[in-house]
């Protein structure tokens, strides 16, 4: 498929350049982008200090709740409180050395690496279904004990194939064969492995960070509805033949975690029953670092997805709002100097990636306060994960390196 | 690449701004919003449910509180035992498990197959085995050493929680009214039910916050809500009083073969408290689930099927629960002629000077209602009506009084409603109607207690409202509540609920009762020593419990004392006698003359000897080894007591009876001047049916003394009982007891 979309895409700028000539005197010579060399290492105009700050203090806030949300647990089941922090600190350094040295390179060079990024996506994901599985679902590479889930990739690989389409074929958008086709078919396919992970919380990522890319790309917005209508039919659809059934476990109890009906259901609803017992806890002010209860062994795995629940209950709904205070201001930077980026390609890759951490903290919080199903979602630099940790900070890495050609002011 | 559009730059310009919008206000509102919800609307509640989660596991056992009789003796006691809990989800392997298992069931005595089973769960709390005592707990505490010595992970797999065992120091002795306990301390019969708020007491809450491993948590929001220990409770029974009911009462159970058990209530007339009430046989309380009827064992063993083997089990089990003397109606017979005489007397229909004629049967309009004595009772006074127990005459009383005073005085007695003693399980009565209006036949059946149903309860607190000058007094089992520290909270007095006769009619009966104990039909229910009043009465239950193909009877005896200053009122009721004799001055009375002959002088109650009373006292020996024959001679003259010397010795060497042992006026003190004469012996001849004069002489014969009891001092008696069997060889002089019955039993 890759290469059919290479072919097409040259075929389509020749085109683009002849037709173009009479409405644009710009586009009478192919694109310059395709000409410019860029050096590989570029430090442009330098990178946005205010962004990289934000994150920094996210992450440093980040690794200091995780610590306390999982010493007792890890004291308790590992017999070493300093069990997970150790782990996520070596992962932090890596991460932001990594992040450091990637905002270095000059991002221009992921745009015709885009298809080869997506191609490895498919792999990774072709590849967790042949290894043996956990519990029969099938997420992780396992590299010497530690793993990275292939949709952490896969969903880079969403975004960078979409700031790349996008900006190839902006005014085009709007049709079927540009606008349509080729997401259409890189989503589903993508949905396609996932479903067979099974993993439905990185579907319903993917589809998110795909209407976000569309539409940012430019996509006549009547393709969004249809396509809302299309889901929901597919939908419909997976119920009907019981695709979903790993999913419905998941969704019994949603919304009812409070009450009780019946044993399996009150096991069922545990974690985010004990999750919702730890943010009321809380209250305005909390209870003070350190000093949750529900995280002793009341609320299973309290370091991954229902972290922000200890956090609730020990910085209470004032500590909540700066921490969410905090991701929007990093997601207002990020997309603010992503929109003064020097090209389309920065511009959409800037906004896709940055809006990909917004749109985890939505679902991550609405998962732990029931309002929607609990599925898997972490907490972009709070949950513990090593690899999914640095992911992030690499894919961060991208945007300062795209801040580097942005002409936002950067004190 | 490409040069900025305008147009495509604005719409990616416009589309981010509204992107922003939904992601900073729509999506991080939301979430806000609902964590706001979370923490400010609902965040007392779920704090709350994480508080109590969080506390759970922590409460501490209250001390069930003590149950002590009238005198302070311990009827009912809790005792420290102890709860063995595993927490399985700490295993790491097999061969863990298995060891744990294995230690487990040889202390616990449980079957290794089923702990090793527990052994595989998940959790932190199963509870192994409940109520093990100190022995197996110091096993316990070593295997927990043991345990952690050589597995350091498996620290906290056994645990021992405190818990409490109930134990009942007289086990059969008034179970239906002590009741028991179940496994979680909740009361479930008797005093033990009925009591069960203060008995139970609270318990307490470790507040210290806990892991879900269940150690602490280090937080300093420890608070200690101390267990508080359930209240004493002192019973009005007097143990002593209830054990000597209970003797006689299962003795005679025995000889009379009593198919349906019987019960026997005494109460304090003036105050309503219950001294003893007892439903024999009764149940171990510390094994109340296992059958004590034999009878009851067979049929059930010989159910095949399941589920009614287990309905049988469960009707059995809860009728040996059952306390009859409150839970039973009956017809009251002739002892409801106590309360007829006292509302005709009270109303003025009759007078004690009133003649009543019997023929041996009176027709009632259609119906002819015979007498027990067909041939008649002839012309007689009132007080001659009481004491042959004339049913003619008391339906012509109950003519007198009429149907609605009758019903007035139903009610007035207290029979319409339930007593209202502090015990579980009180049924009510069955009269003729709803309403209180009877037929003829109704009212000259109903004036000698046939054809309508009272508890034995009712019976005596009517009878002691009689006794007592008149007031109806709630009866009550329970006198005080203490704390466990034993001050008191809460006395319970007599409850005096109406004046129904006058003190005049009562003393009337008090001194009719007397001379029917005396010489009347109640004569076996005479005791020696103190003027007792009572009535018999024997009533049919019109039904066939036993197959016998025989109507069975209830057989009652009421009594009190003293006559002239009624203190204790004591009603003994046997539910179908099949040995024979069914009446109440057979089967009953002579249980009545025993109990009170003991219970009397216990309570303290003075006695009152009669001149012939006073020649058939007991005294006791003195010593006369040693003396010379005429010196032991001249003292045993003295005494009052006649010596018979046996053997050449110079001094007496031996004698029978023996010091300090029980011998009968003007009995006989055998004595012995030499080893060899005491060696002989002579056999105890058969005395029963005998009457009093002969028994006398035949023991004079052999050389034994008689100690009498009974209904002893009428000419009519005959020997039922006697201390030895016949047959048996004894010394010479040797007292034998024989008890005594009125050969003329009343059939009423």
């Amino acid at each position: 498929m890759s290469t059919e979309i290479l072919r097409r895409k040259s075929n389509e700028r020749q085109r683009q350049a002849m037709t173009s000539s009479n409405r644009n005197s710009s586009r009478k010579t192919p694109p310059k982008g395709r000409k410019k060399r860029y050096p590989l290492i570029n430090v442009g105009m330098g990178i946005d200090l205010p962004f990289l700050i934000i994150l920094l203090a996210l992450v440093i806030i980040g690794l200091i709740m995780m610590f306390s949300a999982s010493y007792a647990y890890a004291y308790y089941k590992l017999d070493d409180s300093l069990y997970f922090l150790k782990r996520q600190l070596i992962f932090a350094i890596i991460g932001v050395a990594l992040m450091i040295g990637i905002s270095y390179i000059d991002y221009h060079y992921l745009h015709p690496a885009a298809n080869i990024f997506l191609g490895l996506s498919y792999i990774a994901l072709l590849i967790v279904l042949v290894l043996p599985g956990e519990n029969g679902v099938h997420r992780w590479i396992g590299v010497g004990g530690y793993g990275i889930q292939a949709s952490e990739f896969s969903k880079f690989a969403i975004i960078l194939f979409f700031a790349h389409w996008c900006s190839i074929y902006y005014d085009r958008m709007d049709t079927i064969k540009y606008g349509v086709v080729p997401a259409a078919a890189v989503f589903a396919s993508t949905a396609f492995l996932l479903l067979l992970e099974p993993h439905y919380s990185g579907i319903v990522i993917m589809l998110l960070l795909t209407v976000t890319m569309l539409y940012i790309g430019g996509i006549n917005v009547k393709w969004l509805g249809i396509a809302v209508v299309v889901a929901v039919i597919a939908g419909l659809i997976c119920w009907a033949t019981g695709l979903l059934s790993y999913a419905m476990t998941r969704m019994d109890g949603w919304g009812q975690a409070l009450e009780y009906t019946n044993e399996e259901m009150w096991q069922t609803t545990w974690q985010t029953r004990n999750g919702m017992y730890a943010i009321g806890s809380g209250g305005l002010f909390g209870l003070g670092l350190g000093n949750s209860r529900q995280k002793y062994l009341y609320l299973p795995e309290p370091q991954n997805d229902f972290i922000f629940a200890v956090v609730c209950e020990e910085l209470g709904l004032v500590g909540a709002i700066v921490i969410l205070l905090i991701f929007a201001l990093l997601i207002w930077r990020g997309i603010t100097l992503s929109l003064r980026s020097s090209d389309r390609f920065g511009r959409l890759l800037g906004i896709g990636l940055t809006s990909q951490i917004g749109i985890q903290v939505i679902l991550n919080i609405l998962v732990i306060t029931d309002w929607l199903p609990n599925t898997g979602i972490s907490l972009p630099f709070f949950s513990y994960g090593g690899s999914s940790l640095v992911m992030l900070l690499a894919q961060m890495g991208v945007v300062l390196s795209i801040s580097r050609h942005s002409n936002i002011e950067k004190t | 690449m490409t040069k900025p559009n305008k147009g495509t730059r604005q719409k990616l310009n416009q589309r981010t701004v509204i992107l922003l919008v939904v992601i900073l206000f729509v999506g991080f509102g939301a979430a806000l919003s609902r964590v706001a919800f979370l923490q400010v609307v609902k965040g007392a509640e779920l704090s709350q449910r994480a508080v109590e989660q969080q506390l759970h596991d922590t409460e501490i056992s209250a001390k069930r509180g003590t149950i002590y009789d009238r005198t302070g003796r311990i009827l009912a006691q809790s005792a420290s035992v102890w709860r063995v809990v595993m927490a399985p989800a700490y295993f790491k392997n097999d061969q863990q498990r298995e060891f744990v298992a294995k230690e487990l069931s040889s202390i616990l005595d449980l079957e290794y197959s089923d702990v090793l089973e527990e052994t595989k769960g998940n959790t932190y709390y199963v509870s192994v085995k409940r109520k093990i005592e100190t022995k197996e707990r110091n096993k316990i505490i070593k295997l927990q050493e043991k345990i952690s010595q050589k597995y350091d992970e498996l620290d906290n797999v056994i645990q021992l929680l405190d818990d409490y065992k109930r134990y009942y120091p007289y086990n059969e002795l008034a179970s239906s009214v002590i009741g028991f306990a179940g496994d979680d301390g909740q009361g479930l019969a008797g005093v033990e039910y009925e009591y069960n708020k203060y008995l139970a007491g609270k318990n307490g809450r470790l507040v210290s916050a806990q892991n879900s491993y269940g150690t602490d948590m280090p937080f300093d929001y420890e608070q200690n809500v101390e267990a508080e220990n359930g209240n004493n409770i002192v019973m009005t029974i007097d143990e002593n009083v209830q054990s000597i009911l209970e003797k006689y009462m299962a003795q005679n159970i025995i000889d009379f073969n009593v198919y349906n058990r019987g019960c026997a209530v005494m109460m304090d007339v003036n105050n309503g408290e219950i001294i003893a009430m007892a439903t024999v046989n009764g149940f171990d309380l510390n094994d109340p689930y296992t059958l004590t009827n034999e009878n009851a064992k067979e049929k059930i063993n010989s159910i095949t099927d399941k589920k009614k083997k287990q309905k049988a089990y469960n009707e059995a089990v809860s009728e040996q629960w059952r306390n009859k003397a409150i839970s039973d109606t009956y017809y009251p017979g002739s002892v409801f002629k106590i309360v007829t005489s006292a509302m005709a007397l009270e109303e003025g229909v009759i007078t004690v000077d009133d003649t009543f004629f019997c023929s041996g049967a009176e027709r009632i309009g259609d119906t002819e209602i015979h007498c027990h004595e067909r041939n008649g009772h002839g012309t007689q006074t009132f007080e001659q009506a009481v004491i042959n127990s004339c049913n003619p005459a008391f339906m012509q009383i109950g003519a007198k009084v009429g149907a609605e005073k009758f019903w007035q005085y139903y009610q007035a007695f207290g029979f319409s409603e339930t007593t209202g003693i502090d015990l579980p399980g009180e049924s009510e009565d069955i009269f003729f109607s709803e309403d209180g209006s009877m037929g003829i036949v109704d009212l000259a059946v109903g004036s000698f207690g046939q054809n309508f149903s009272i508890t034995p309860i009712q019976m005596v607190t009517a009878v002691s409202c009689v006794a007592n000058g008149g007031n109806l007094i709630q009866p009550h089992v329970v006198k005080q509540i203490q704390d466990d520290k034993g001050n008191v909270i809460k006395n319970f007095d007599s409850t005096f609920k109406r004046k129904v006769v006058s003190s005049e009619v009562s003393e009337i009966l008090n001194g009719i009762l007397e001379r029917n104990s005396e010489q009347g039909g109640a004569k076996n229910g005479y005791v020696a020593g103190y003027k007792v009043a009572g009535k018999t009465g024997t009533s049919e239950k019109k039904i066939d419990m036993n197959e016998d193909g025989e109507e069975d009877y209830i057989a009652s005896f009421v009594g009190y004392a003293p006559a002239n200053d009624p203190k204790y009122a004591l009603l003994i009721f046997f539910d179908t006698p099949v040995g024979g004799s069914y009446y109440g001055s057979q089967v009953s009375a002579p249980v009545f003359s025993e109990a009170m002959e003991e219970i009397l002088p216990y309570l303290g109650l003075e006695t009152e000897y009669t001149d012939e009373e006073l020649e058939n006292i007991d005294s006791v020996a003195d010593t006369y080894v040693g003396l010379t024959p005429d010196e032991a001679v001249s003292k045993l003259e003295q005494e009052g007591l006649a010596a018979y010397v046996k053997g050449s010795g110079e001094k007496i060497v031996g004698q029978m009876p023996e010091t300090g042992s029980m011998v009968p006026k003007g009995g006989t003190v055998v004595l012995y001047t030499d080893k060899e004469s005491a060696k002989e012996k002579v056999e105890v001849p058969d005395f029963s049916n005998m009457p009093v004069y002969e028994v006398n002489s035949v023991a004079s014969s052999c050389g034994l003394n008689i100690s009498m009891k009974g209904a002893s001092s009428t000419g009519d008696s005959i020997a039922t009982q006697q201390s030895l069997p016949a047959g048996t060889m004894v010394s010479e002089g040797t007292v034998i007891t024989v008890t005594f019955a009125a050969q003329t039993a009343i059939a009423d």
